[in-house]
């Protein structure tokens, strides 16, 4: 349990080449959830092995609860890493690989065999202490991987490197209700690793998008909803992504041409005669901000397609300005070919001028 | 096309339009072959069709074991009962004398007692020095290419050739050896005139020879492990004795079985070192069973005797190689037939 804190935290594989994790400074509470979300490649798992000892970075420090870690070997940073394929020591049981690490640390058989029945019980792996840690499920494995982690008690943090990936979807689910409670319970702070933002928006109080190398934008699940920083943050969460249409610069104002949409112009973007070269303006909203209207709403488009999810319609609009997606309740009764109106609801449009939110 | 014609004979269950290595309908209705009761597999469903043509391509390949294996075994056998030697040659009926010849023929047990003491001995040491030359140039380390050919060279040398130039080495008055052995004050040793010197140099050609392999096929294994279970043990705090012991030991159980049984049984065969090196010398001291089996057989040419003595060292080495791979992989491969 500590708080860990990245101070201008930056790694490159090779010394003058490019940065596989550009400079950044964070920190995270103690006994939170965060989830760091992007795209294979951007850097995650890099930090990850950073902040576990498995990499030492280039740049900066890791410290937790204040103390600079990098003198540190991985054994001694007491951080449990659960990885995408699930680890077990084969030779051993489930008993003996749940106290694996405690025997590292040499500690007592007694203590180490009541430590080891309490963590068990507590993951539903009691039933299978003795049993050869071989034999079991890939989510079973998975919670003896969490497990290990979890039998010290001085355990400052688990990372977890997309550990639902090999997992059903039915135990996926388990799985995930499961390292909630354990967060909860024993007040650790987590960090899961994930490219899928349903599992990262339900499992974290914070989530960290990064992309190549960067972190574009960390906040609340909600906040990266309605206010994502960037296009980028705007098209990866979400389903479907956020609409963006080109917006021209007029009388103070960024408006998209015959649809109506148009918002003030922040004073520091272009200079009174416009943006500038470089400063291209989009107006962004979410499908789920949008209502249907009728046929002479000022933007109205033709139906190109319609796809459900669960209970919601996906309606696919095409406008000369772009095509424009918008969730409604099942039961619209259009169909491909129609002419649909749509109105978005007032202060959900989002002025981004070259790809960053304005304002 | 002709997969897809199989598919088609599986899922529709009735007679193949298209077949190899003709189509059935190009046939006359007399081709023997061509004759699948239309009737009967139209009402057993997915009936697969007999293809009896597949003897004919079995057959090459049969007749060559039974050229090289089958008949020699056979004749072998006969021949372990008849008391063929260079004085009456030809078969005759001894019946069980050869055999009786042989519980008594001290020289033999000693052979293989011989064999065992050293080809077990061999094995593990060449199983305990090509780990370690493994795990060395396993990790990222300088020149490790380099080392990964090095290692290999004695393996790349004919067993002969690597067994003359080893006895030259021991030569106690032409070879290098002694003299080094002199320089640094240990002195010079009786290398192939005295029991158990002989025995030792025997033991080294062997080790020199195919420690390149058990190296080749255990570094084999290495990198193909995973890498997940070794950043787990660095998590969990293990050092490099306790993640070789729990971690690297244990996921290379199955290639070890495989690398110390193909060696045990190549090690089982020992002559050529044994033949080259000391003839089985000083006395009877080195001599393997194989070696001995080669001395009745092809230079005093008691053909039957030699056969009793073949077939009992099959039986024997096929026996104890079985045991030894059951209590191998009880030992070494835990878990994995969970």
């Amino acid at each position: 349990m500590a708080e860990i804190r990245l101070e201008t935290l930056a790694h490159r594989y090779s010394p003058h080449g490019a940065y596989a994790l550009k400079p950044l400074d964070m920190t995270w509470r103690s006994g939170g959830t965060y989830a760091l979300l992007g795209p294979s490649g951007c850097g995650k798992s890099t930090m990850l092995n950073i902040i576990s000892g498995l990499i030492h970075p280039s740049e900066g420090r890791v410290l937790f609860d204040g103390r600079d870690v990098a003198a540190f070997d991985t054994g001694r940073r007491k951080i449990a890493q659960v990885f995408q394929v699930p680890v077990i020591y084969r030779s051993m049981t489930v008993g003996q690989n749940l106290g694996f690490p405690l025997v590292c640390q040499g500690a007592p058989a007694a203590h180490r065999r009541k430590r080891v029945e309490t963590i068990a019980d507590r993951l539903g792996l009691g039933a299978v202490l003795n049993r050869p840690a071989n034999a079991l499920t890939a989510d079973q494995k998975q919670l003896v991987s969490l497990g290990r982690g979890l039998v010290r008690e001085d355990v400052a943090a688990i990372l977890l490197d997309e550990p639902l990936t090999v997992i059903d979807p039915q135990q996926k689910f388990d799985l995930r209700r499961i390292l909630k409670e354990i967060n909860v319970e024993f007040g650790v702070t987590m960090v899961l690793v994930t490219h899928d933002q349903t599992e990262a928006m339900t499992f974290a109080e914070e989530v960290i998008v990064m992309n190549m190398g960067e972190v574009v934008q960390a906040g609340t699940p909600r906040e990266l909803f309605e206010h994502p920083a960037t296009r980028h943050v705007g098209s990866f969460i979400g389903a479907p992504a956020m609409n963006f249409l080109a917006a021209v610069a007029q009388d103070g104002q960024a408006m998209v041409p015959g649809t109506g949409l148009a918002l003030p112009l922040p004073a520091d973007v272009g200079s009174g005669s416009g943006p500038g070269p470089g400063e291209a303006l989009t107006l962004g909203f979410r499908p789920e901000h949008l209502q249907l209207a009728g046929k002479d709403a000022a933007l109205s488009g033709t139906v190109t397609r319609i796809w459900f999810e669960g209970l919601d319609e996906i309606i696919a609009l095409s406008h000369p300005a772009g095509e424009i997606r918008l969730r409604a309740p099942a039961g619209t009764g259009l169909s491909p070919g129609d002419h649909a109106g749509i109105v978005p609801e007032p202060g959900r449009l989002r002025l981004y001028v070259a790809d960053r939110l304005a304002g | 096309m002709w997969s897809r014609s199989k598919t088609a004979d599986l899922t529709e269950g009735r007679a193949p339009a298209l077949r190899f290595p003709a189509p059935v309908s190009a046939w006359p209705a007399s081709h023997p072959e061509g004759r699948i009761p239309q009737a009967q597999t139209a009402s057993r469903f997915r009936r697969i069709p007999v293809y009896r043509q597949k003897y004919i391509f079995l057959l090459p390949g049969l007749l060559v074991l039974i050229a090289v294996i089958l008949f020699p075994l056979l004749f072998t056998i006969r021949v372990s009962f008849s008391s063929w030697d260079v004085y009456n040659p030809g078969l005759n009926n001894a019946g069980g004398a050869m055999y009786a010849r042989m519980w008594d023929d001290a020289r033999y047990w000693e052979a293989l007692r011989r064999l065992s003491v050293l080809s077990i001995s061999t094995v593990l040491i060449q199983y305990v020095l090509g780990f370690a030359l493994a795990l060395l140039v396993w990790r990222e380390i300088a020149a490790r290419r380099f080392f990964r050919v090095l290692f290999l060279v004695p393996m790349m040398t004919t067993p002969v050739v690597m067994s003359v130039i080893w006895r030259t080495i021991f030569h106690e008055s032409l070879g290098p050896l002694n003299p080094i052995l002199d320089a640094i004050g240990i002195g010079a040793q009786p290398w192939l005139s005295q029991p158990g010197f002989a025995f030792a140099a025997v033991m080294v050609v062997e080790i020199w020879q195919w420690t390149p392999f058990m190296f080749l096929l255990l570094l084999a294994g290495l990198l193909s492990l995973p890498s997940e279970p070794f950043l787990a043990a660095k998590v969990d705090g293990a050092g490099p004795i306790r993640t070789f012991l729990s971690v690297t030991f244990p996921m290379m159980g199955a290639i070890s079985v495989g690398a110390i049984l193909i060696r045990a049984i190549e090690a089982s065969k020992i002559m050529e070192t044994v033949y080259v090196l000391t003839s089985g010398g000083p006395g009877t001291s080195t001599e393997t069973v194989s070696y001995y089996i080669y001395i009745r057989g092809m230079r005093d040419f008691q053909i039957g005797y030699s056969a009793a003595l073949s077939l009992t060292y099959l039986i024997i080495m096929a026996v104890a190689l079985t045991l030894i791979a059951k209590a191998l992989m009880r030992l070494m491969v835990r878990g994995a037939q969970a």
